[in-house]
């Protein structure tokens, strides 16, 4: 469903993309990890063309993310990102956080979005925190809320950019749960992120990166079993220790 | 300070009481007027300086250094001594004949695209101060880049920078004085003439200045207003 | 439109307009100099514990900060030769109103500049063990310093524009003087576009310089 084909990134004369290429099929969920600076967050980015890439082809369901005619609205439309700050607006509530796009995009009337809210905010078991304003809400709250406002355009397709790392540890964990049932109820879910805890979960292929470039590409079990690339393996050792 | 003699009522007297009144009127008429031209001129110009569009962001930016960099005195006398040379016939006609009140409008109209320059920079910056990640989070829901101004970054834009807008309003009040370089009477200029013809200079300029005082406190007050009103529930702003 | 522009009156009258120009760089730098010496004294009693010492700056700062500058230069130049009781030049009244007025908003930035070092850079200070003053000296100046500098440089060159204004008493400064040719010989649109352009010229550059001061230098 989403397709990357040697896509590349230059920043002035610094790569930033290394000729990466992976696939991401209907229903899998895919975790990439790796040091930091290795590219992860632009790789993800580049998918809902949020970062321009230089080289390369990305398609999502068949649409080429960098063709001149993609009306991209319409494709982030139809895909989820939730970020590492949460990136709430802070100047509406809850509520109008998760409605915003729906009416403005989809062009839901205000009833049948309000109905979605509800119903997000109750999964979320954010019911009545719906007209609080981002500053009067808790980190792990906040990107609950997130994952929400993503979910009410009903994406084919979600794409998490370092969704726990500026959490608190205690509140981590209310928010990967909410990912887990997410991934267990079948959404096609691209993850960039630190906890191997929640890989080893619920992840079906685990993607290593290290400067820009796709050092390993591996079956859950491969990756955390007999760990092919040396460079991942420093790097999983580094991690696992905490 | 022996040899001064103190004439405060003499201010209360015709003309020159009419004299404060129309000088003080003319001051906020000109403000006024120079604000509604350089508020959405502004915001227009300092939105343009930030897209992703090179041609319009360097449109914009000569805007405001050309009128940043040069003197606003010197614009004020371009506007009135230069710019009717400058113009087709017809309208250079008009507007040294028959176009009423010259020099009002033109300080107006001066003081308004000045203004507008500052505007545009605050407007700028403050777009700026918010983070990318918001843009980002609202071209990643599907909004497109004008809706993403308008929901996302202008609303947030405009709180931040609600402090430093009510400087430049004011500023727009204190540089209308400079409308009595090309003879309008507005309070300073009449302050000075009551100067001249009662030598109550004291009394004269410190009219004068409790008035402008007066504005600037009640603008600051009503500002604080618009703050607190504006406000998003949960943030904590700094008093001024 | 431009078809009669007549250089040569520029020329003719080059050493009377150099003359305003060397007036304008005058006030400027005393000004600038004086403003910037008075305007850390204020900042600093601002931000001191001596009583009424931050109220009264406040006070004064804001006082100057309500009222146009042409009013501030008609207050001095009638009323220092009233206070003193001799006849003041023009041009030392008009300077001292700069001085004073330009103080108040130097002070700000000053103040501004002094409370941006972060807290916790002086408890790290303190926490090694030097003294309040050697934290000042050694940690929150040179920081605050850098910080403000653009800032103030900036403020000088508005001071620059500013010096304009002493074209109500009639001092001959550049546009004064280019003013007086205008008239006199009827060219407005030469003189005042001369201006205009050197001083395009001049405060573009210097802020260009400013802004690359700032990068290099910025925390």
């Amino acid at each position: 469903m989403i397709e990357l084909k040697g896509v590349s990134k230059w920043y002035g004369d610094f790569r930033v993309l290394d000729d990466c290429s992976m696939r991401i099929a209907r229903g899998e969920v895919v975790v990439i990890c790796g040091p930091s600076g290795s590219g992860k967050s632009t790789l993800i980015k580049c998918m809902n063309g949020l970062e321009p890439f230089t080289k390369g082809e990305i398609t999502i369901d068949g649409v080429s993310v960098g063709a001149k005619e993609a009306y991209l609205p319409k494709l982030r439309s139809r895909i989820g990102m939730v970020f590492q700050n949460f990136e709430l607006f802070p100047h509406m509530s809850a509520a109008r956080n998760i409605m915003l796009a729906q009416q403005k995009v989809l062009g839901r009337d205000k009833q049948t979005a309000t109905i979605k809210t509800n119903e997000l905010l109750e999964r979320m078991g954010l019911a009545e925190h719906a007209s609080k304003y981002p500053a009067e809400l808790s980190g792990g709250q906040q990107q609950r809320v997130a994952i929400a406002r993503a979910l009410a355009m009903d994406p084919i397709a979600m794409l998490f950019d370092e969704p726990t790392s500026a959490l608190d540890p205690e509140m981590i964990t209310e928010v990967l749960d909410v990912m887990v049932g997410l991934a267990l109820e079948g959404m096609t879910m691209a993850v960039v992120t630190h906890e191997m805890g929640f890989a080893r979960k619920v992840a079906d292929r685990m993607v290593f990166m290290d400067q820009g470039a796709i050092v390993e590409d591996a079956a859950k079990d491969e990756f955390f079993g007999t760990r092919r690339s040396e460079r991942a393996q420093q790097f999983l050792s580094k991690i696992l220790q905490h | 300070m022996g040899s001064y003699r103190w004439n405060w009522p003499i201010l209360l007297e015709d003309p020159y009481f009419g004299w404060i009144v129309s000088g003080f009127g003319n001051t906020c008429l000109i403000a006024v007027l120079a604000w509604l031209i350089a508020f959405p001129l502004g915001s227009v110009i300092g939105i343009a300086r930030t897209t992703e569009i090179r041609a319009i962001r360097l449109v914009g930016t000569v805007y405001v250094e050309i009128f940043r960099n040069i003197p606003l005195l010197a614009q004020m006398f371009l506007w009135y001594f230069v710019v009717p040379e400058l113009l087709p016939e017809d309208w250079g006609r008009w507007v040294k004949r028959d176009m009423p009140y010259p020099q009002f409008w033109t300080s107006v109209i001066c003081l308004g695209l000045y203004t507008a320059s500052r505007v545009a920079e605050q407007v700028r910056s403050g777009i700026e101060a918010i983070s990318r990640g918001q843009r980002f989070a609202g071209l990643a829901m599907g909004l497109t880049e004008p809706q993403v101004y308008r929901y996302v970054l202008i609303p947030v834009a405009y709180r931040i920078i609600i402090p430093s807008l009510t400087s430049d309003f004011l500023g727009v009040f204190k540089n209308s004085s400079l409308a009595l370089t090309i003879g309008v009477l507005e309070l300073t200029s009449q302050a000075r003439q009551i100067e001249e013809y009662t030598f109550a200079a004291f009394e004269a300029f410190a009219t004068a200045t409790v008035l402008y005082c007066a504005v600037t406190g009640i603008v600051i007050v009503a500002m604080r207003q618009v703050e607190r009103v504006t406000r998003v529930p949960g943030t904590i702003t700094i008093q001024a | 439109m431009f078809a009669g522009f007549d250089f040569a009156i520029l020329v003719r009258n080059a050493p009377f307009l150099w003359g305003g120009m060397l007036l304008t760089l005058k006030l400027t730098a005393l000004a600038v100099t004086g403003g910037l010496l008075l305007g850390v004294v204020l900042a600093v009693l601002r931000l001191s514990t001596i009583p009424f010492a931050p109220t009264l700056v406040a006070g004064y700062v804001n006082f100057l900060r309500s009222m146009p500058l042409i009013l501030a230069i008609f207050w001095f130049y009638t009323l220092i030769p009233k206070l003193t009781g001799q006849s003041v030049s023009s041009f030392y009244s008009v300077l001292i109103a700069f001085i004073l007025f330009e103080a108040a908003y130097y002070s700000e930035i000053i103040r501004a500049g002094i409370s941006s070092v972060r807290r916790g850079q002086i408890a790290a200070g303190l926490a090694l063990g030097l003294t309040n003053a050697q934290s000042m000296r050694y940690i929150v100046l040179p920081q605050a310093i850098r910080n403000m500098t653009p800032v103030l440089l900036t403020q000088s060159i508005v001071m620059l524009q500013d010096t304009s204004l002493v074209y109500v008493v009639g001092l001959r400064d550049f546009l004064t003087t280019a003013d007086i040719v205008a008239g006199r010989d009827s060219r407005p649109v030469e003189l005042y576009m001369f201006v205009a352009l050197v001083f395009l010229v001049i405060c573009f550059g210097a802020s260009r310089m400013v802004h690359r001061l700032r990068r290099r230098y910025a925390l």
